[in-house]
């Protein structure tokens, strides 16, 4: 069970302090003393906790978001203008 | 139109396309136009700039091809001249009162915070992706300066490591750091309504 922010003083680690941090990598698994005691600060304080899960929910809406593939016209116009550029190339030799 | 098989590396290619190898080109600008056109998109939010940025991009490798000295990965060089060509497209715009609301870092010990916090908890968030919430992150993500589109866009969105988002953008990697920090927070505020909806 996770305790509320008022029982967590024995992580010595701010909330701002963490927050500094749990942006850097939202999925660390990183061992450092310091990362160690984020994530102990993160599993132990339910507001950093639900902070982080927001940003990775903001994270993940974004990666989830549909991406067009490239349009043939548009793959297209490109040859076409640097066919155009090639003889330009060449015209200028 | 049967293509050849995609075999060669990029500096291979690249060697190729130095001597004038016009297929060379064209593997080059079939091994990278996703990648182009989804950062470019990505960056943009419309079709006609990322198209823009994709024609540009390519036009650009195709006429300073011989600048690029293999030093670096190609596709760091590509990135670098997408995001160029998609911050010059843009106008600049004034920073000042936009920075200062990226500064508001949410505190979770305020209580309005932690409401809004238990609101995400209970957005079921693989169904939520529909046209409003598209048009919602299309308008969060346009209200971010370009400086920090771009290092969200590169570091969360095109998996870049800090190191490498730094080297495209030839910036330190705290500054990156401080950008992501930044739009990541900005961007979830500008989506707290559609959690709480």
């Amino acid at each position: 069970m996770k305790h509320s922010h008022s029982k967590i003083h024995i992580h010595t680690l701010s909330c701002g302090k963490v927050y500094e941090h749990l942006c850097d990598n939202l999925d660390s698994q990183l061992d450092s003393e310091s990362c160690r005691k984020i994530k102990a600060h993160i599993e132990g304080c339910t507001n950093c906790s639900a902070l982080l899960d927001s940003l990775k929910k903001t994270v993940y809406l974004f990666k989830k978001y549909p991406i067009p593939s490239v349009p043939e016209k548009s793959r297209k116009k490109l040859f076409a203008v640097i066919r155009l550029e090639k003889t330009k190339k060449q015209s200028l030799r | 139109m049967t293509q050849t098989p995609d075999t060669h590396t990029d500096s291979a290619l690249i060697a190729k396309v130095k001597k004038g190898d016009d297929r060379a080109f064209t593997q080059l600008v079939h091994r990278y136009e996703q990648t182009v056109w989804g950062f470019a998109f990505k960056l943009c939010r419309d079709k006609q700039k990322a198209e823009e940025s994709f024609q540009d991009t390519f036009i650009n490798v195709f006429r300073k091809i011989d600048q690029f000295d293999s030093r670096s990965k190609f596709s760091t060089w590509l990135y670098t001249i997408v995001a160029n060509n998609c911050l010059m497209h843009r106008r600049k715009r004034k920073l000042e009162g936009l920075l200062e609301s990226l500064d508001d870092a949410p505190d979770p010990e305020n209580p309005e915070v932690q409401k809004q916090l238990a609101a995400w908890d209970d957005s079921p968030i693989d169904t939520m992706m529909n046209k409003e919430l598209r048009e919602q992150m299309d308008a969060a993500i346009q209200e971010l300066p370009d400086e920090y589109k771009v290092v969200f866009v590169l570091r969360d969105l095109e998996d870049k490591t800090a190191e490498e988002t730094a080297k495209i953008l030839k910036l330190s990697v705290p500054a990156v750091k401080s950008r992501l920090r930044r739009s990541r927070i900005f961007l979830r505020h500008k989506l707290h309504g559609m959690m709480a909806a």
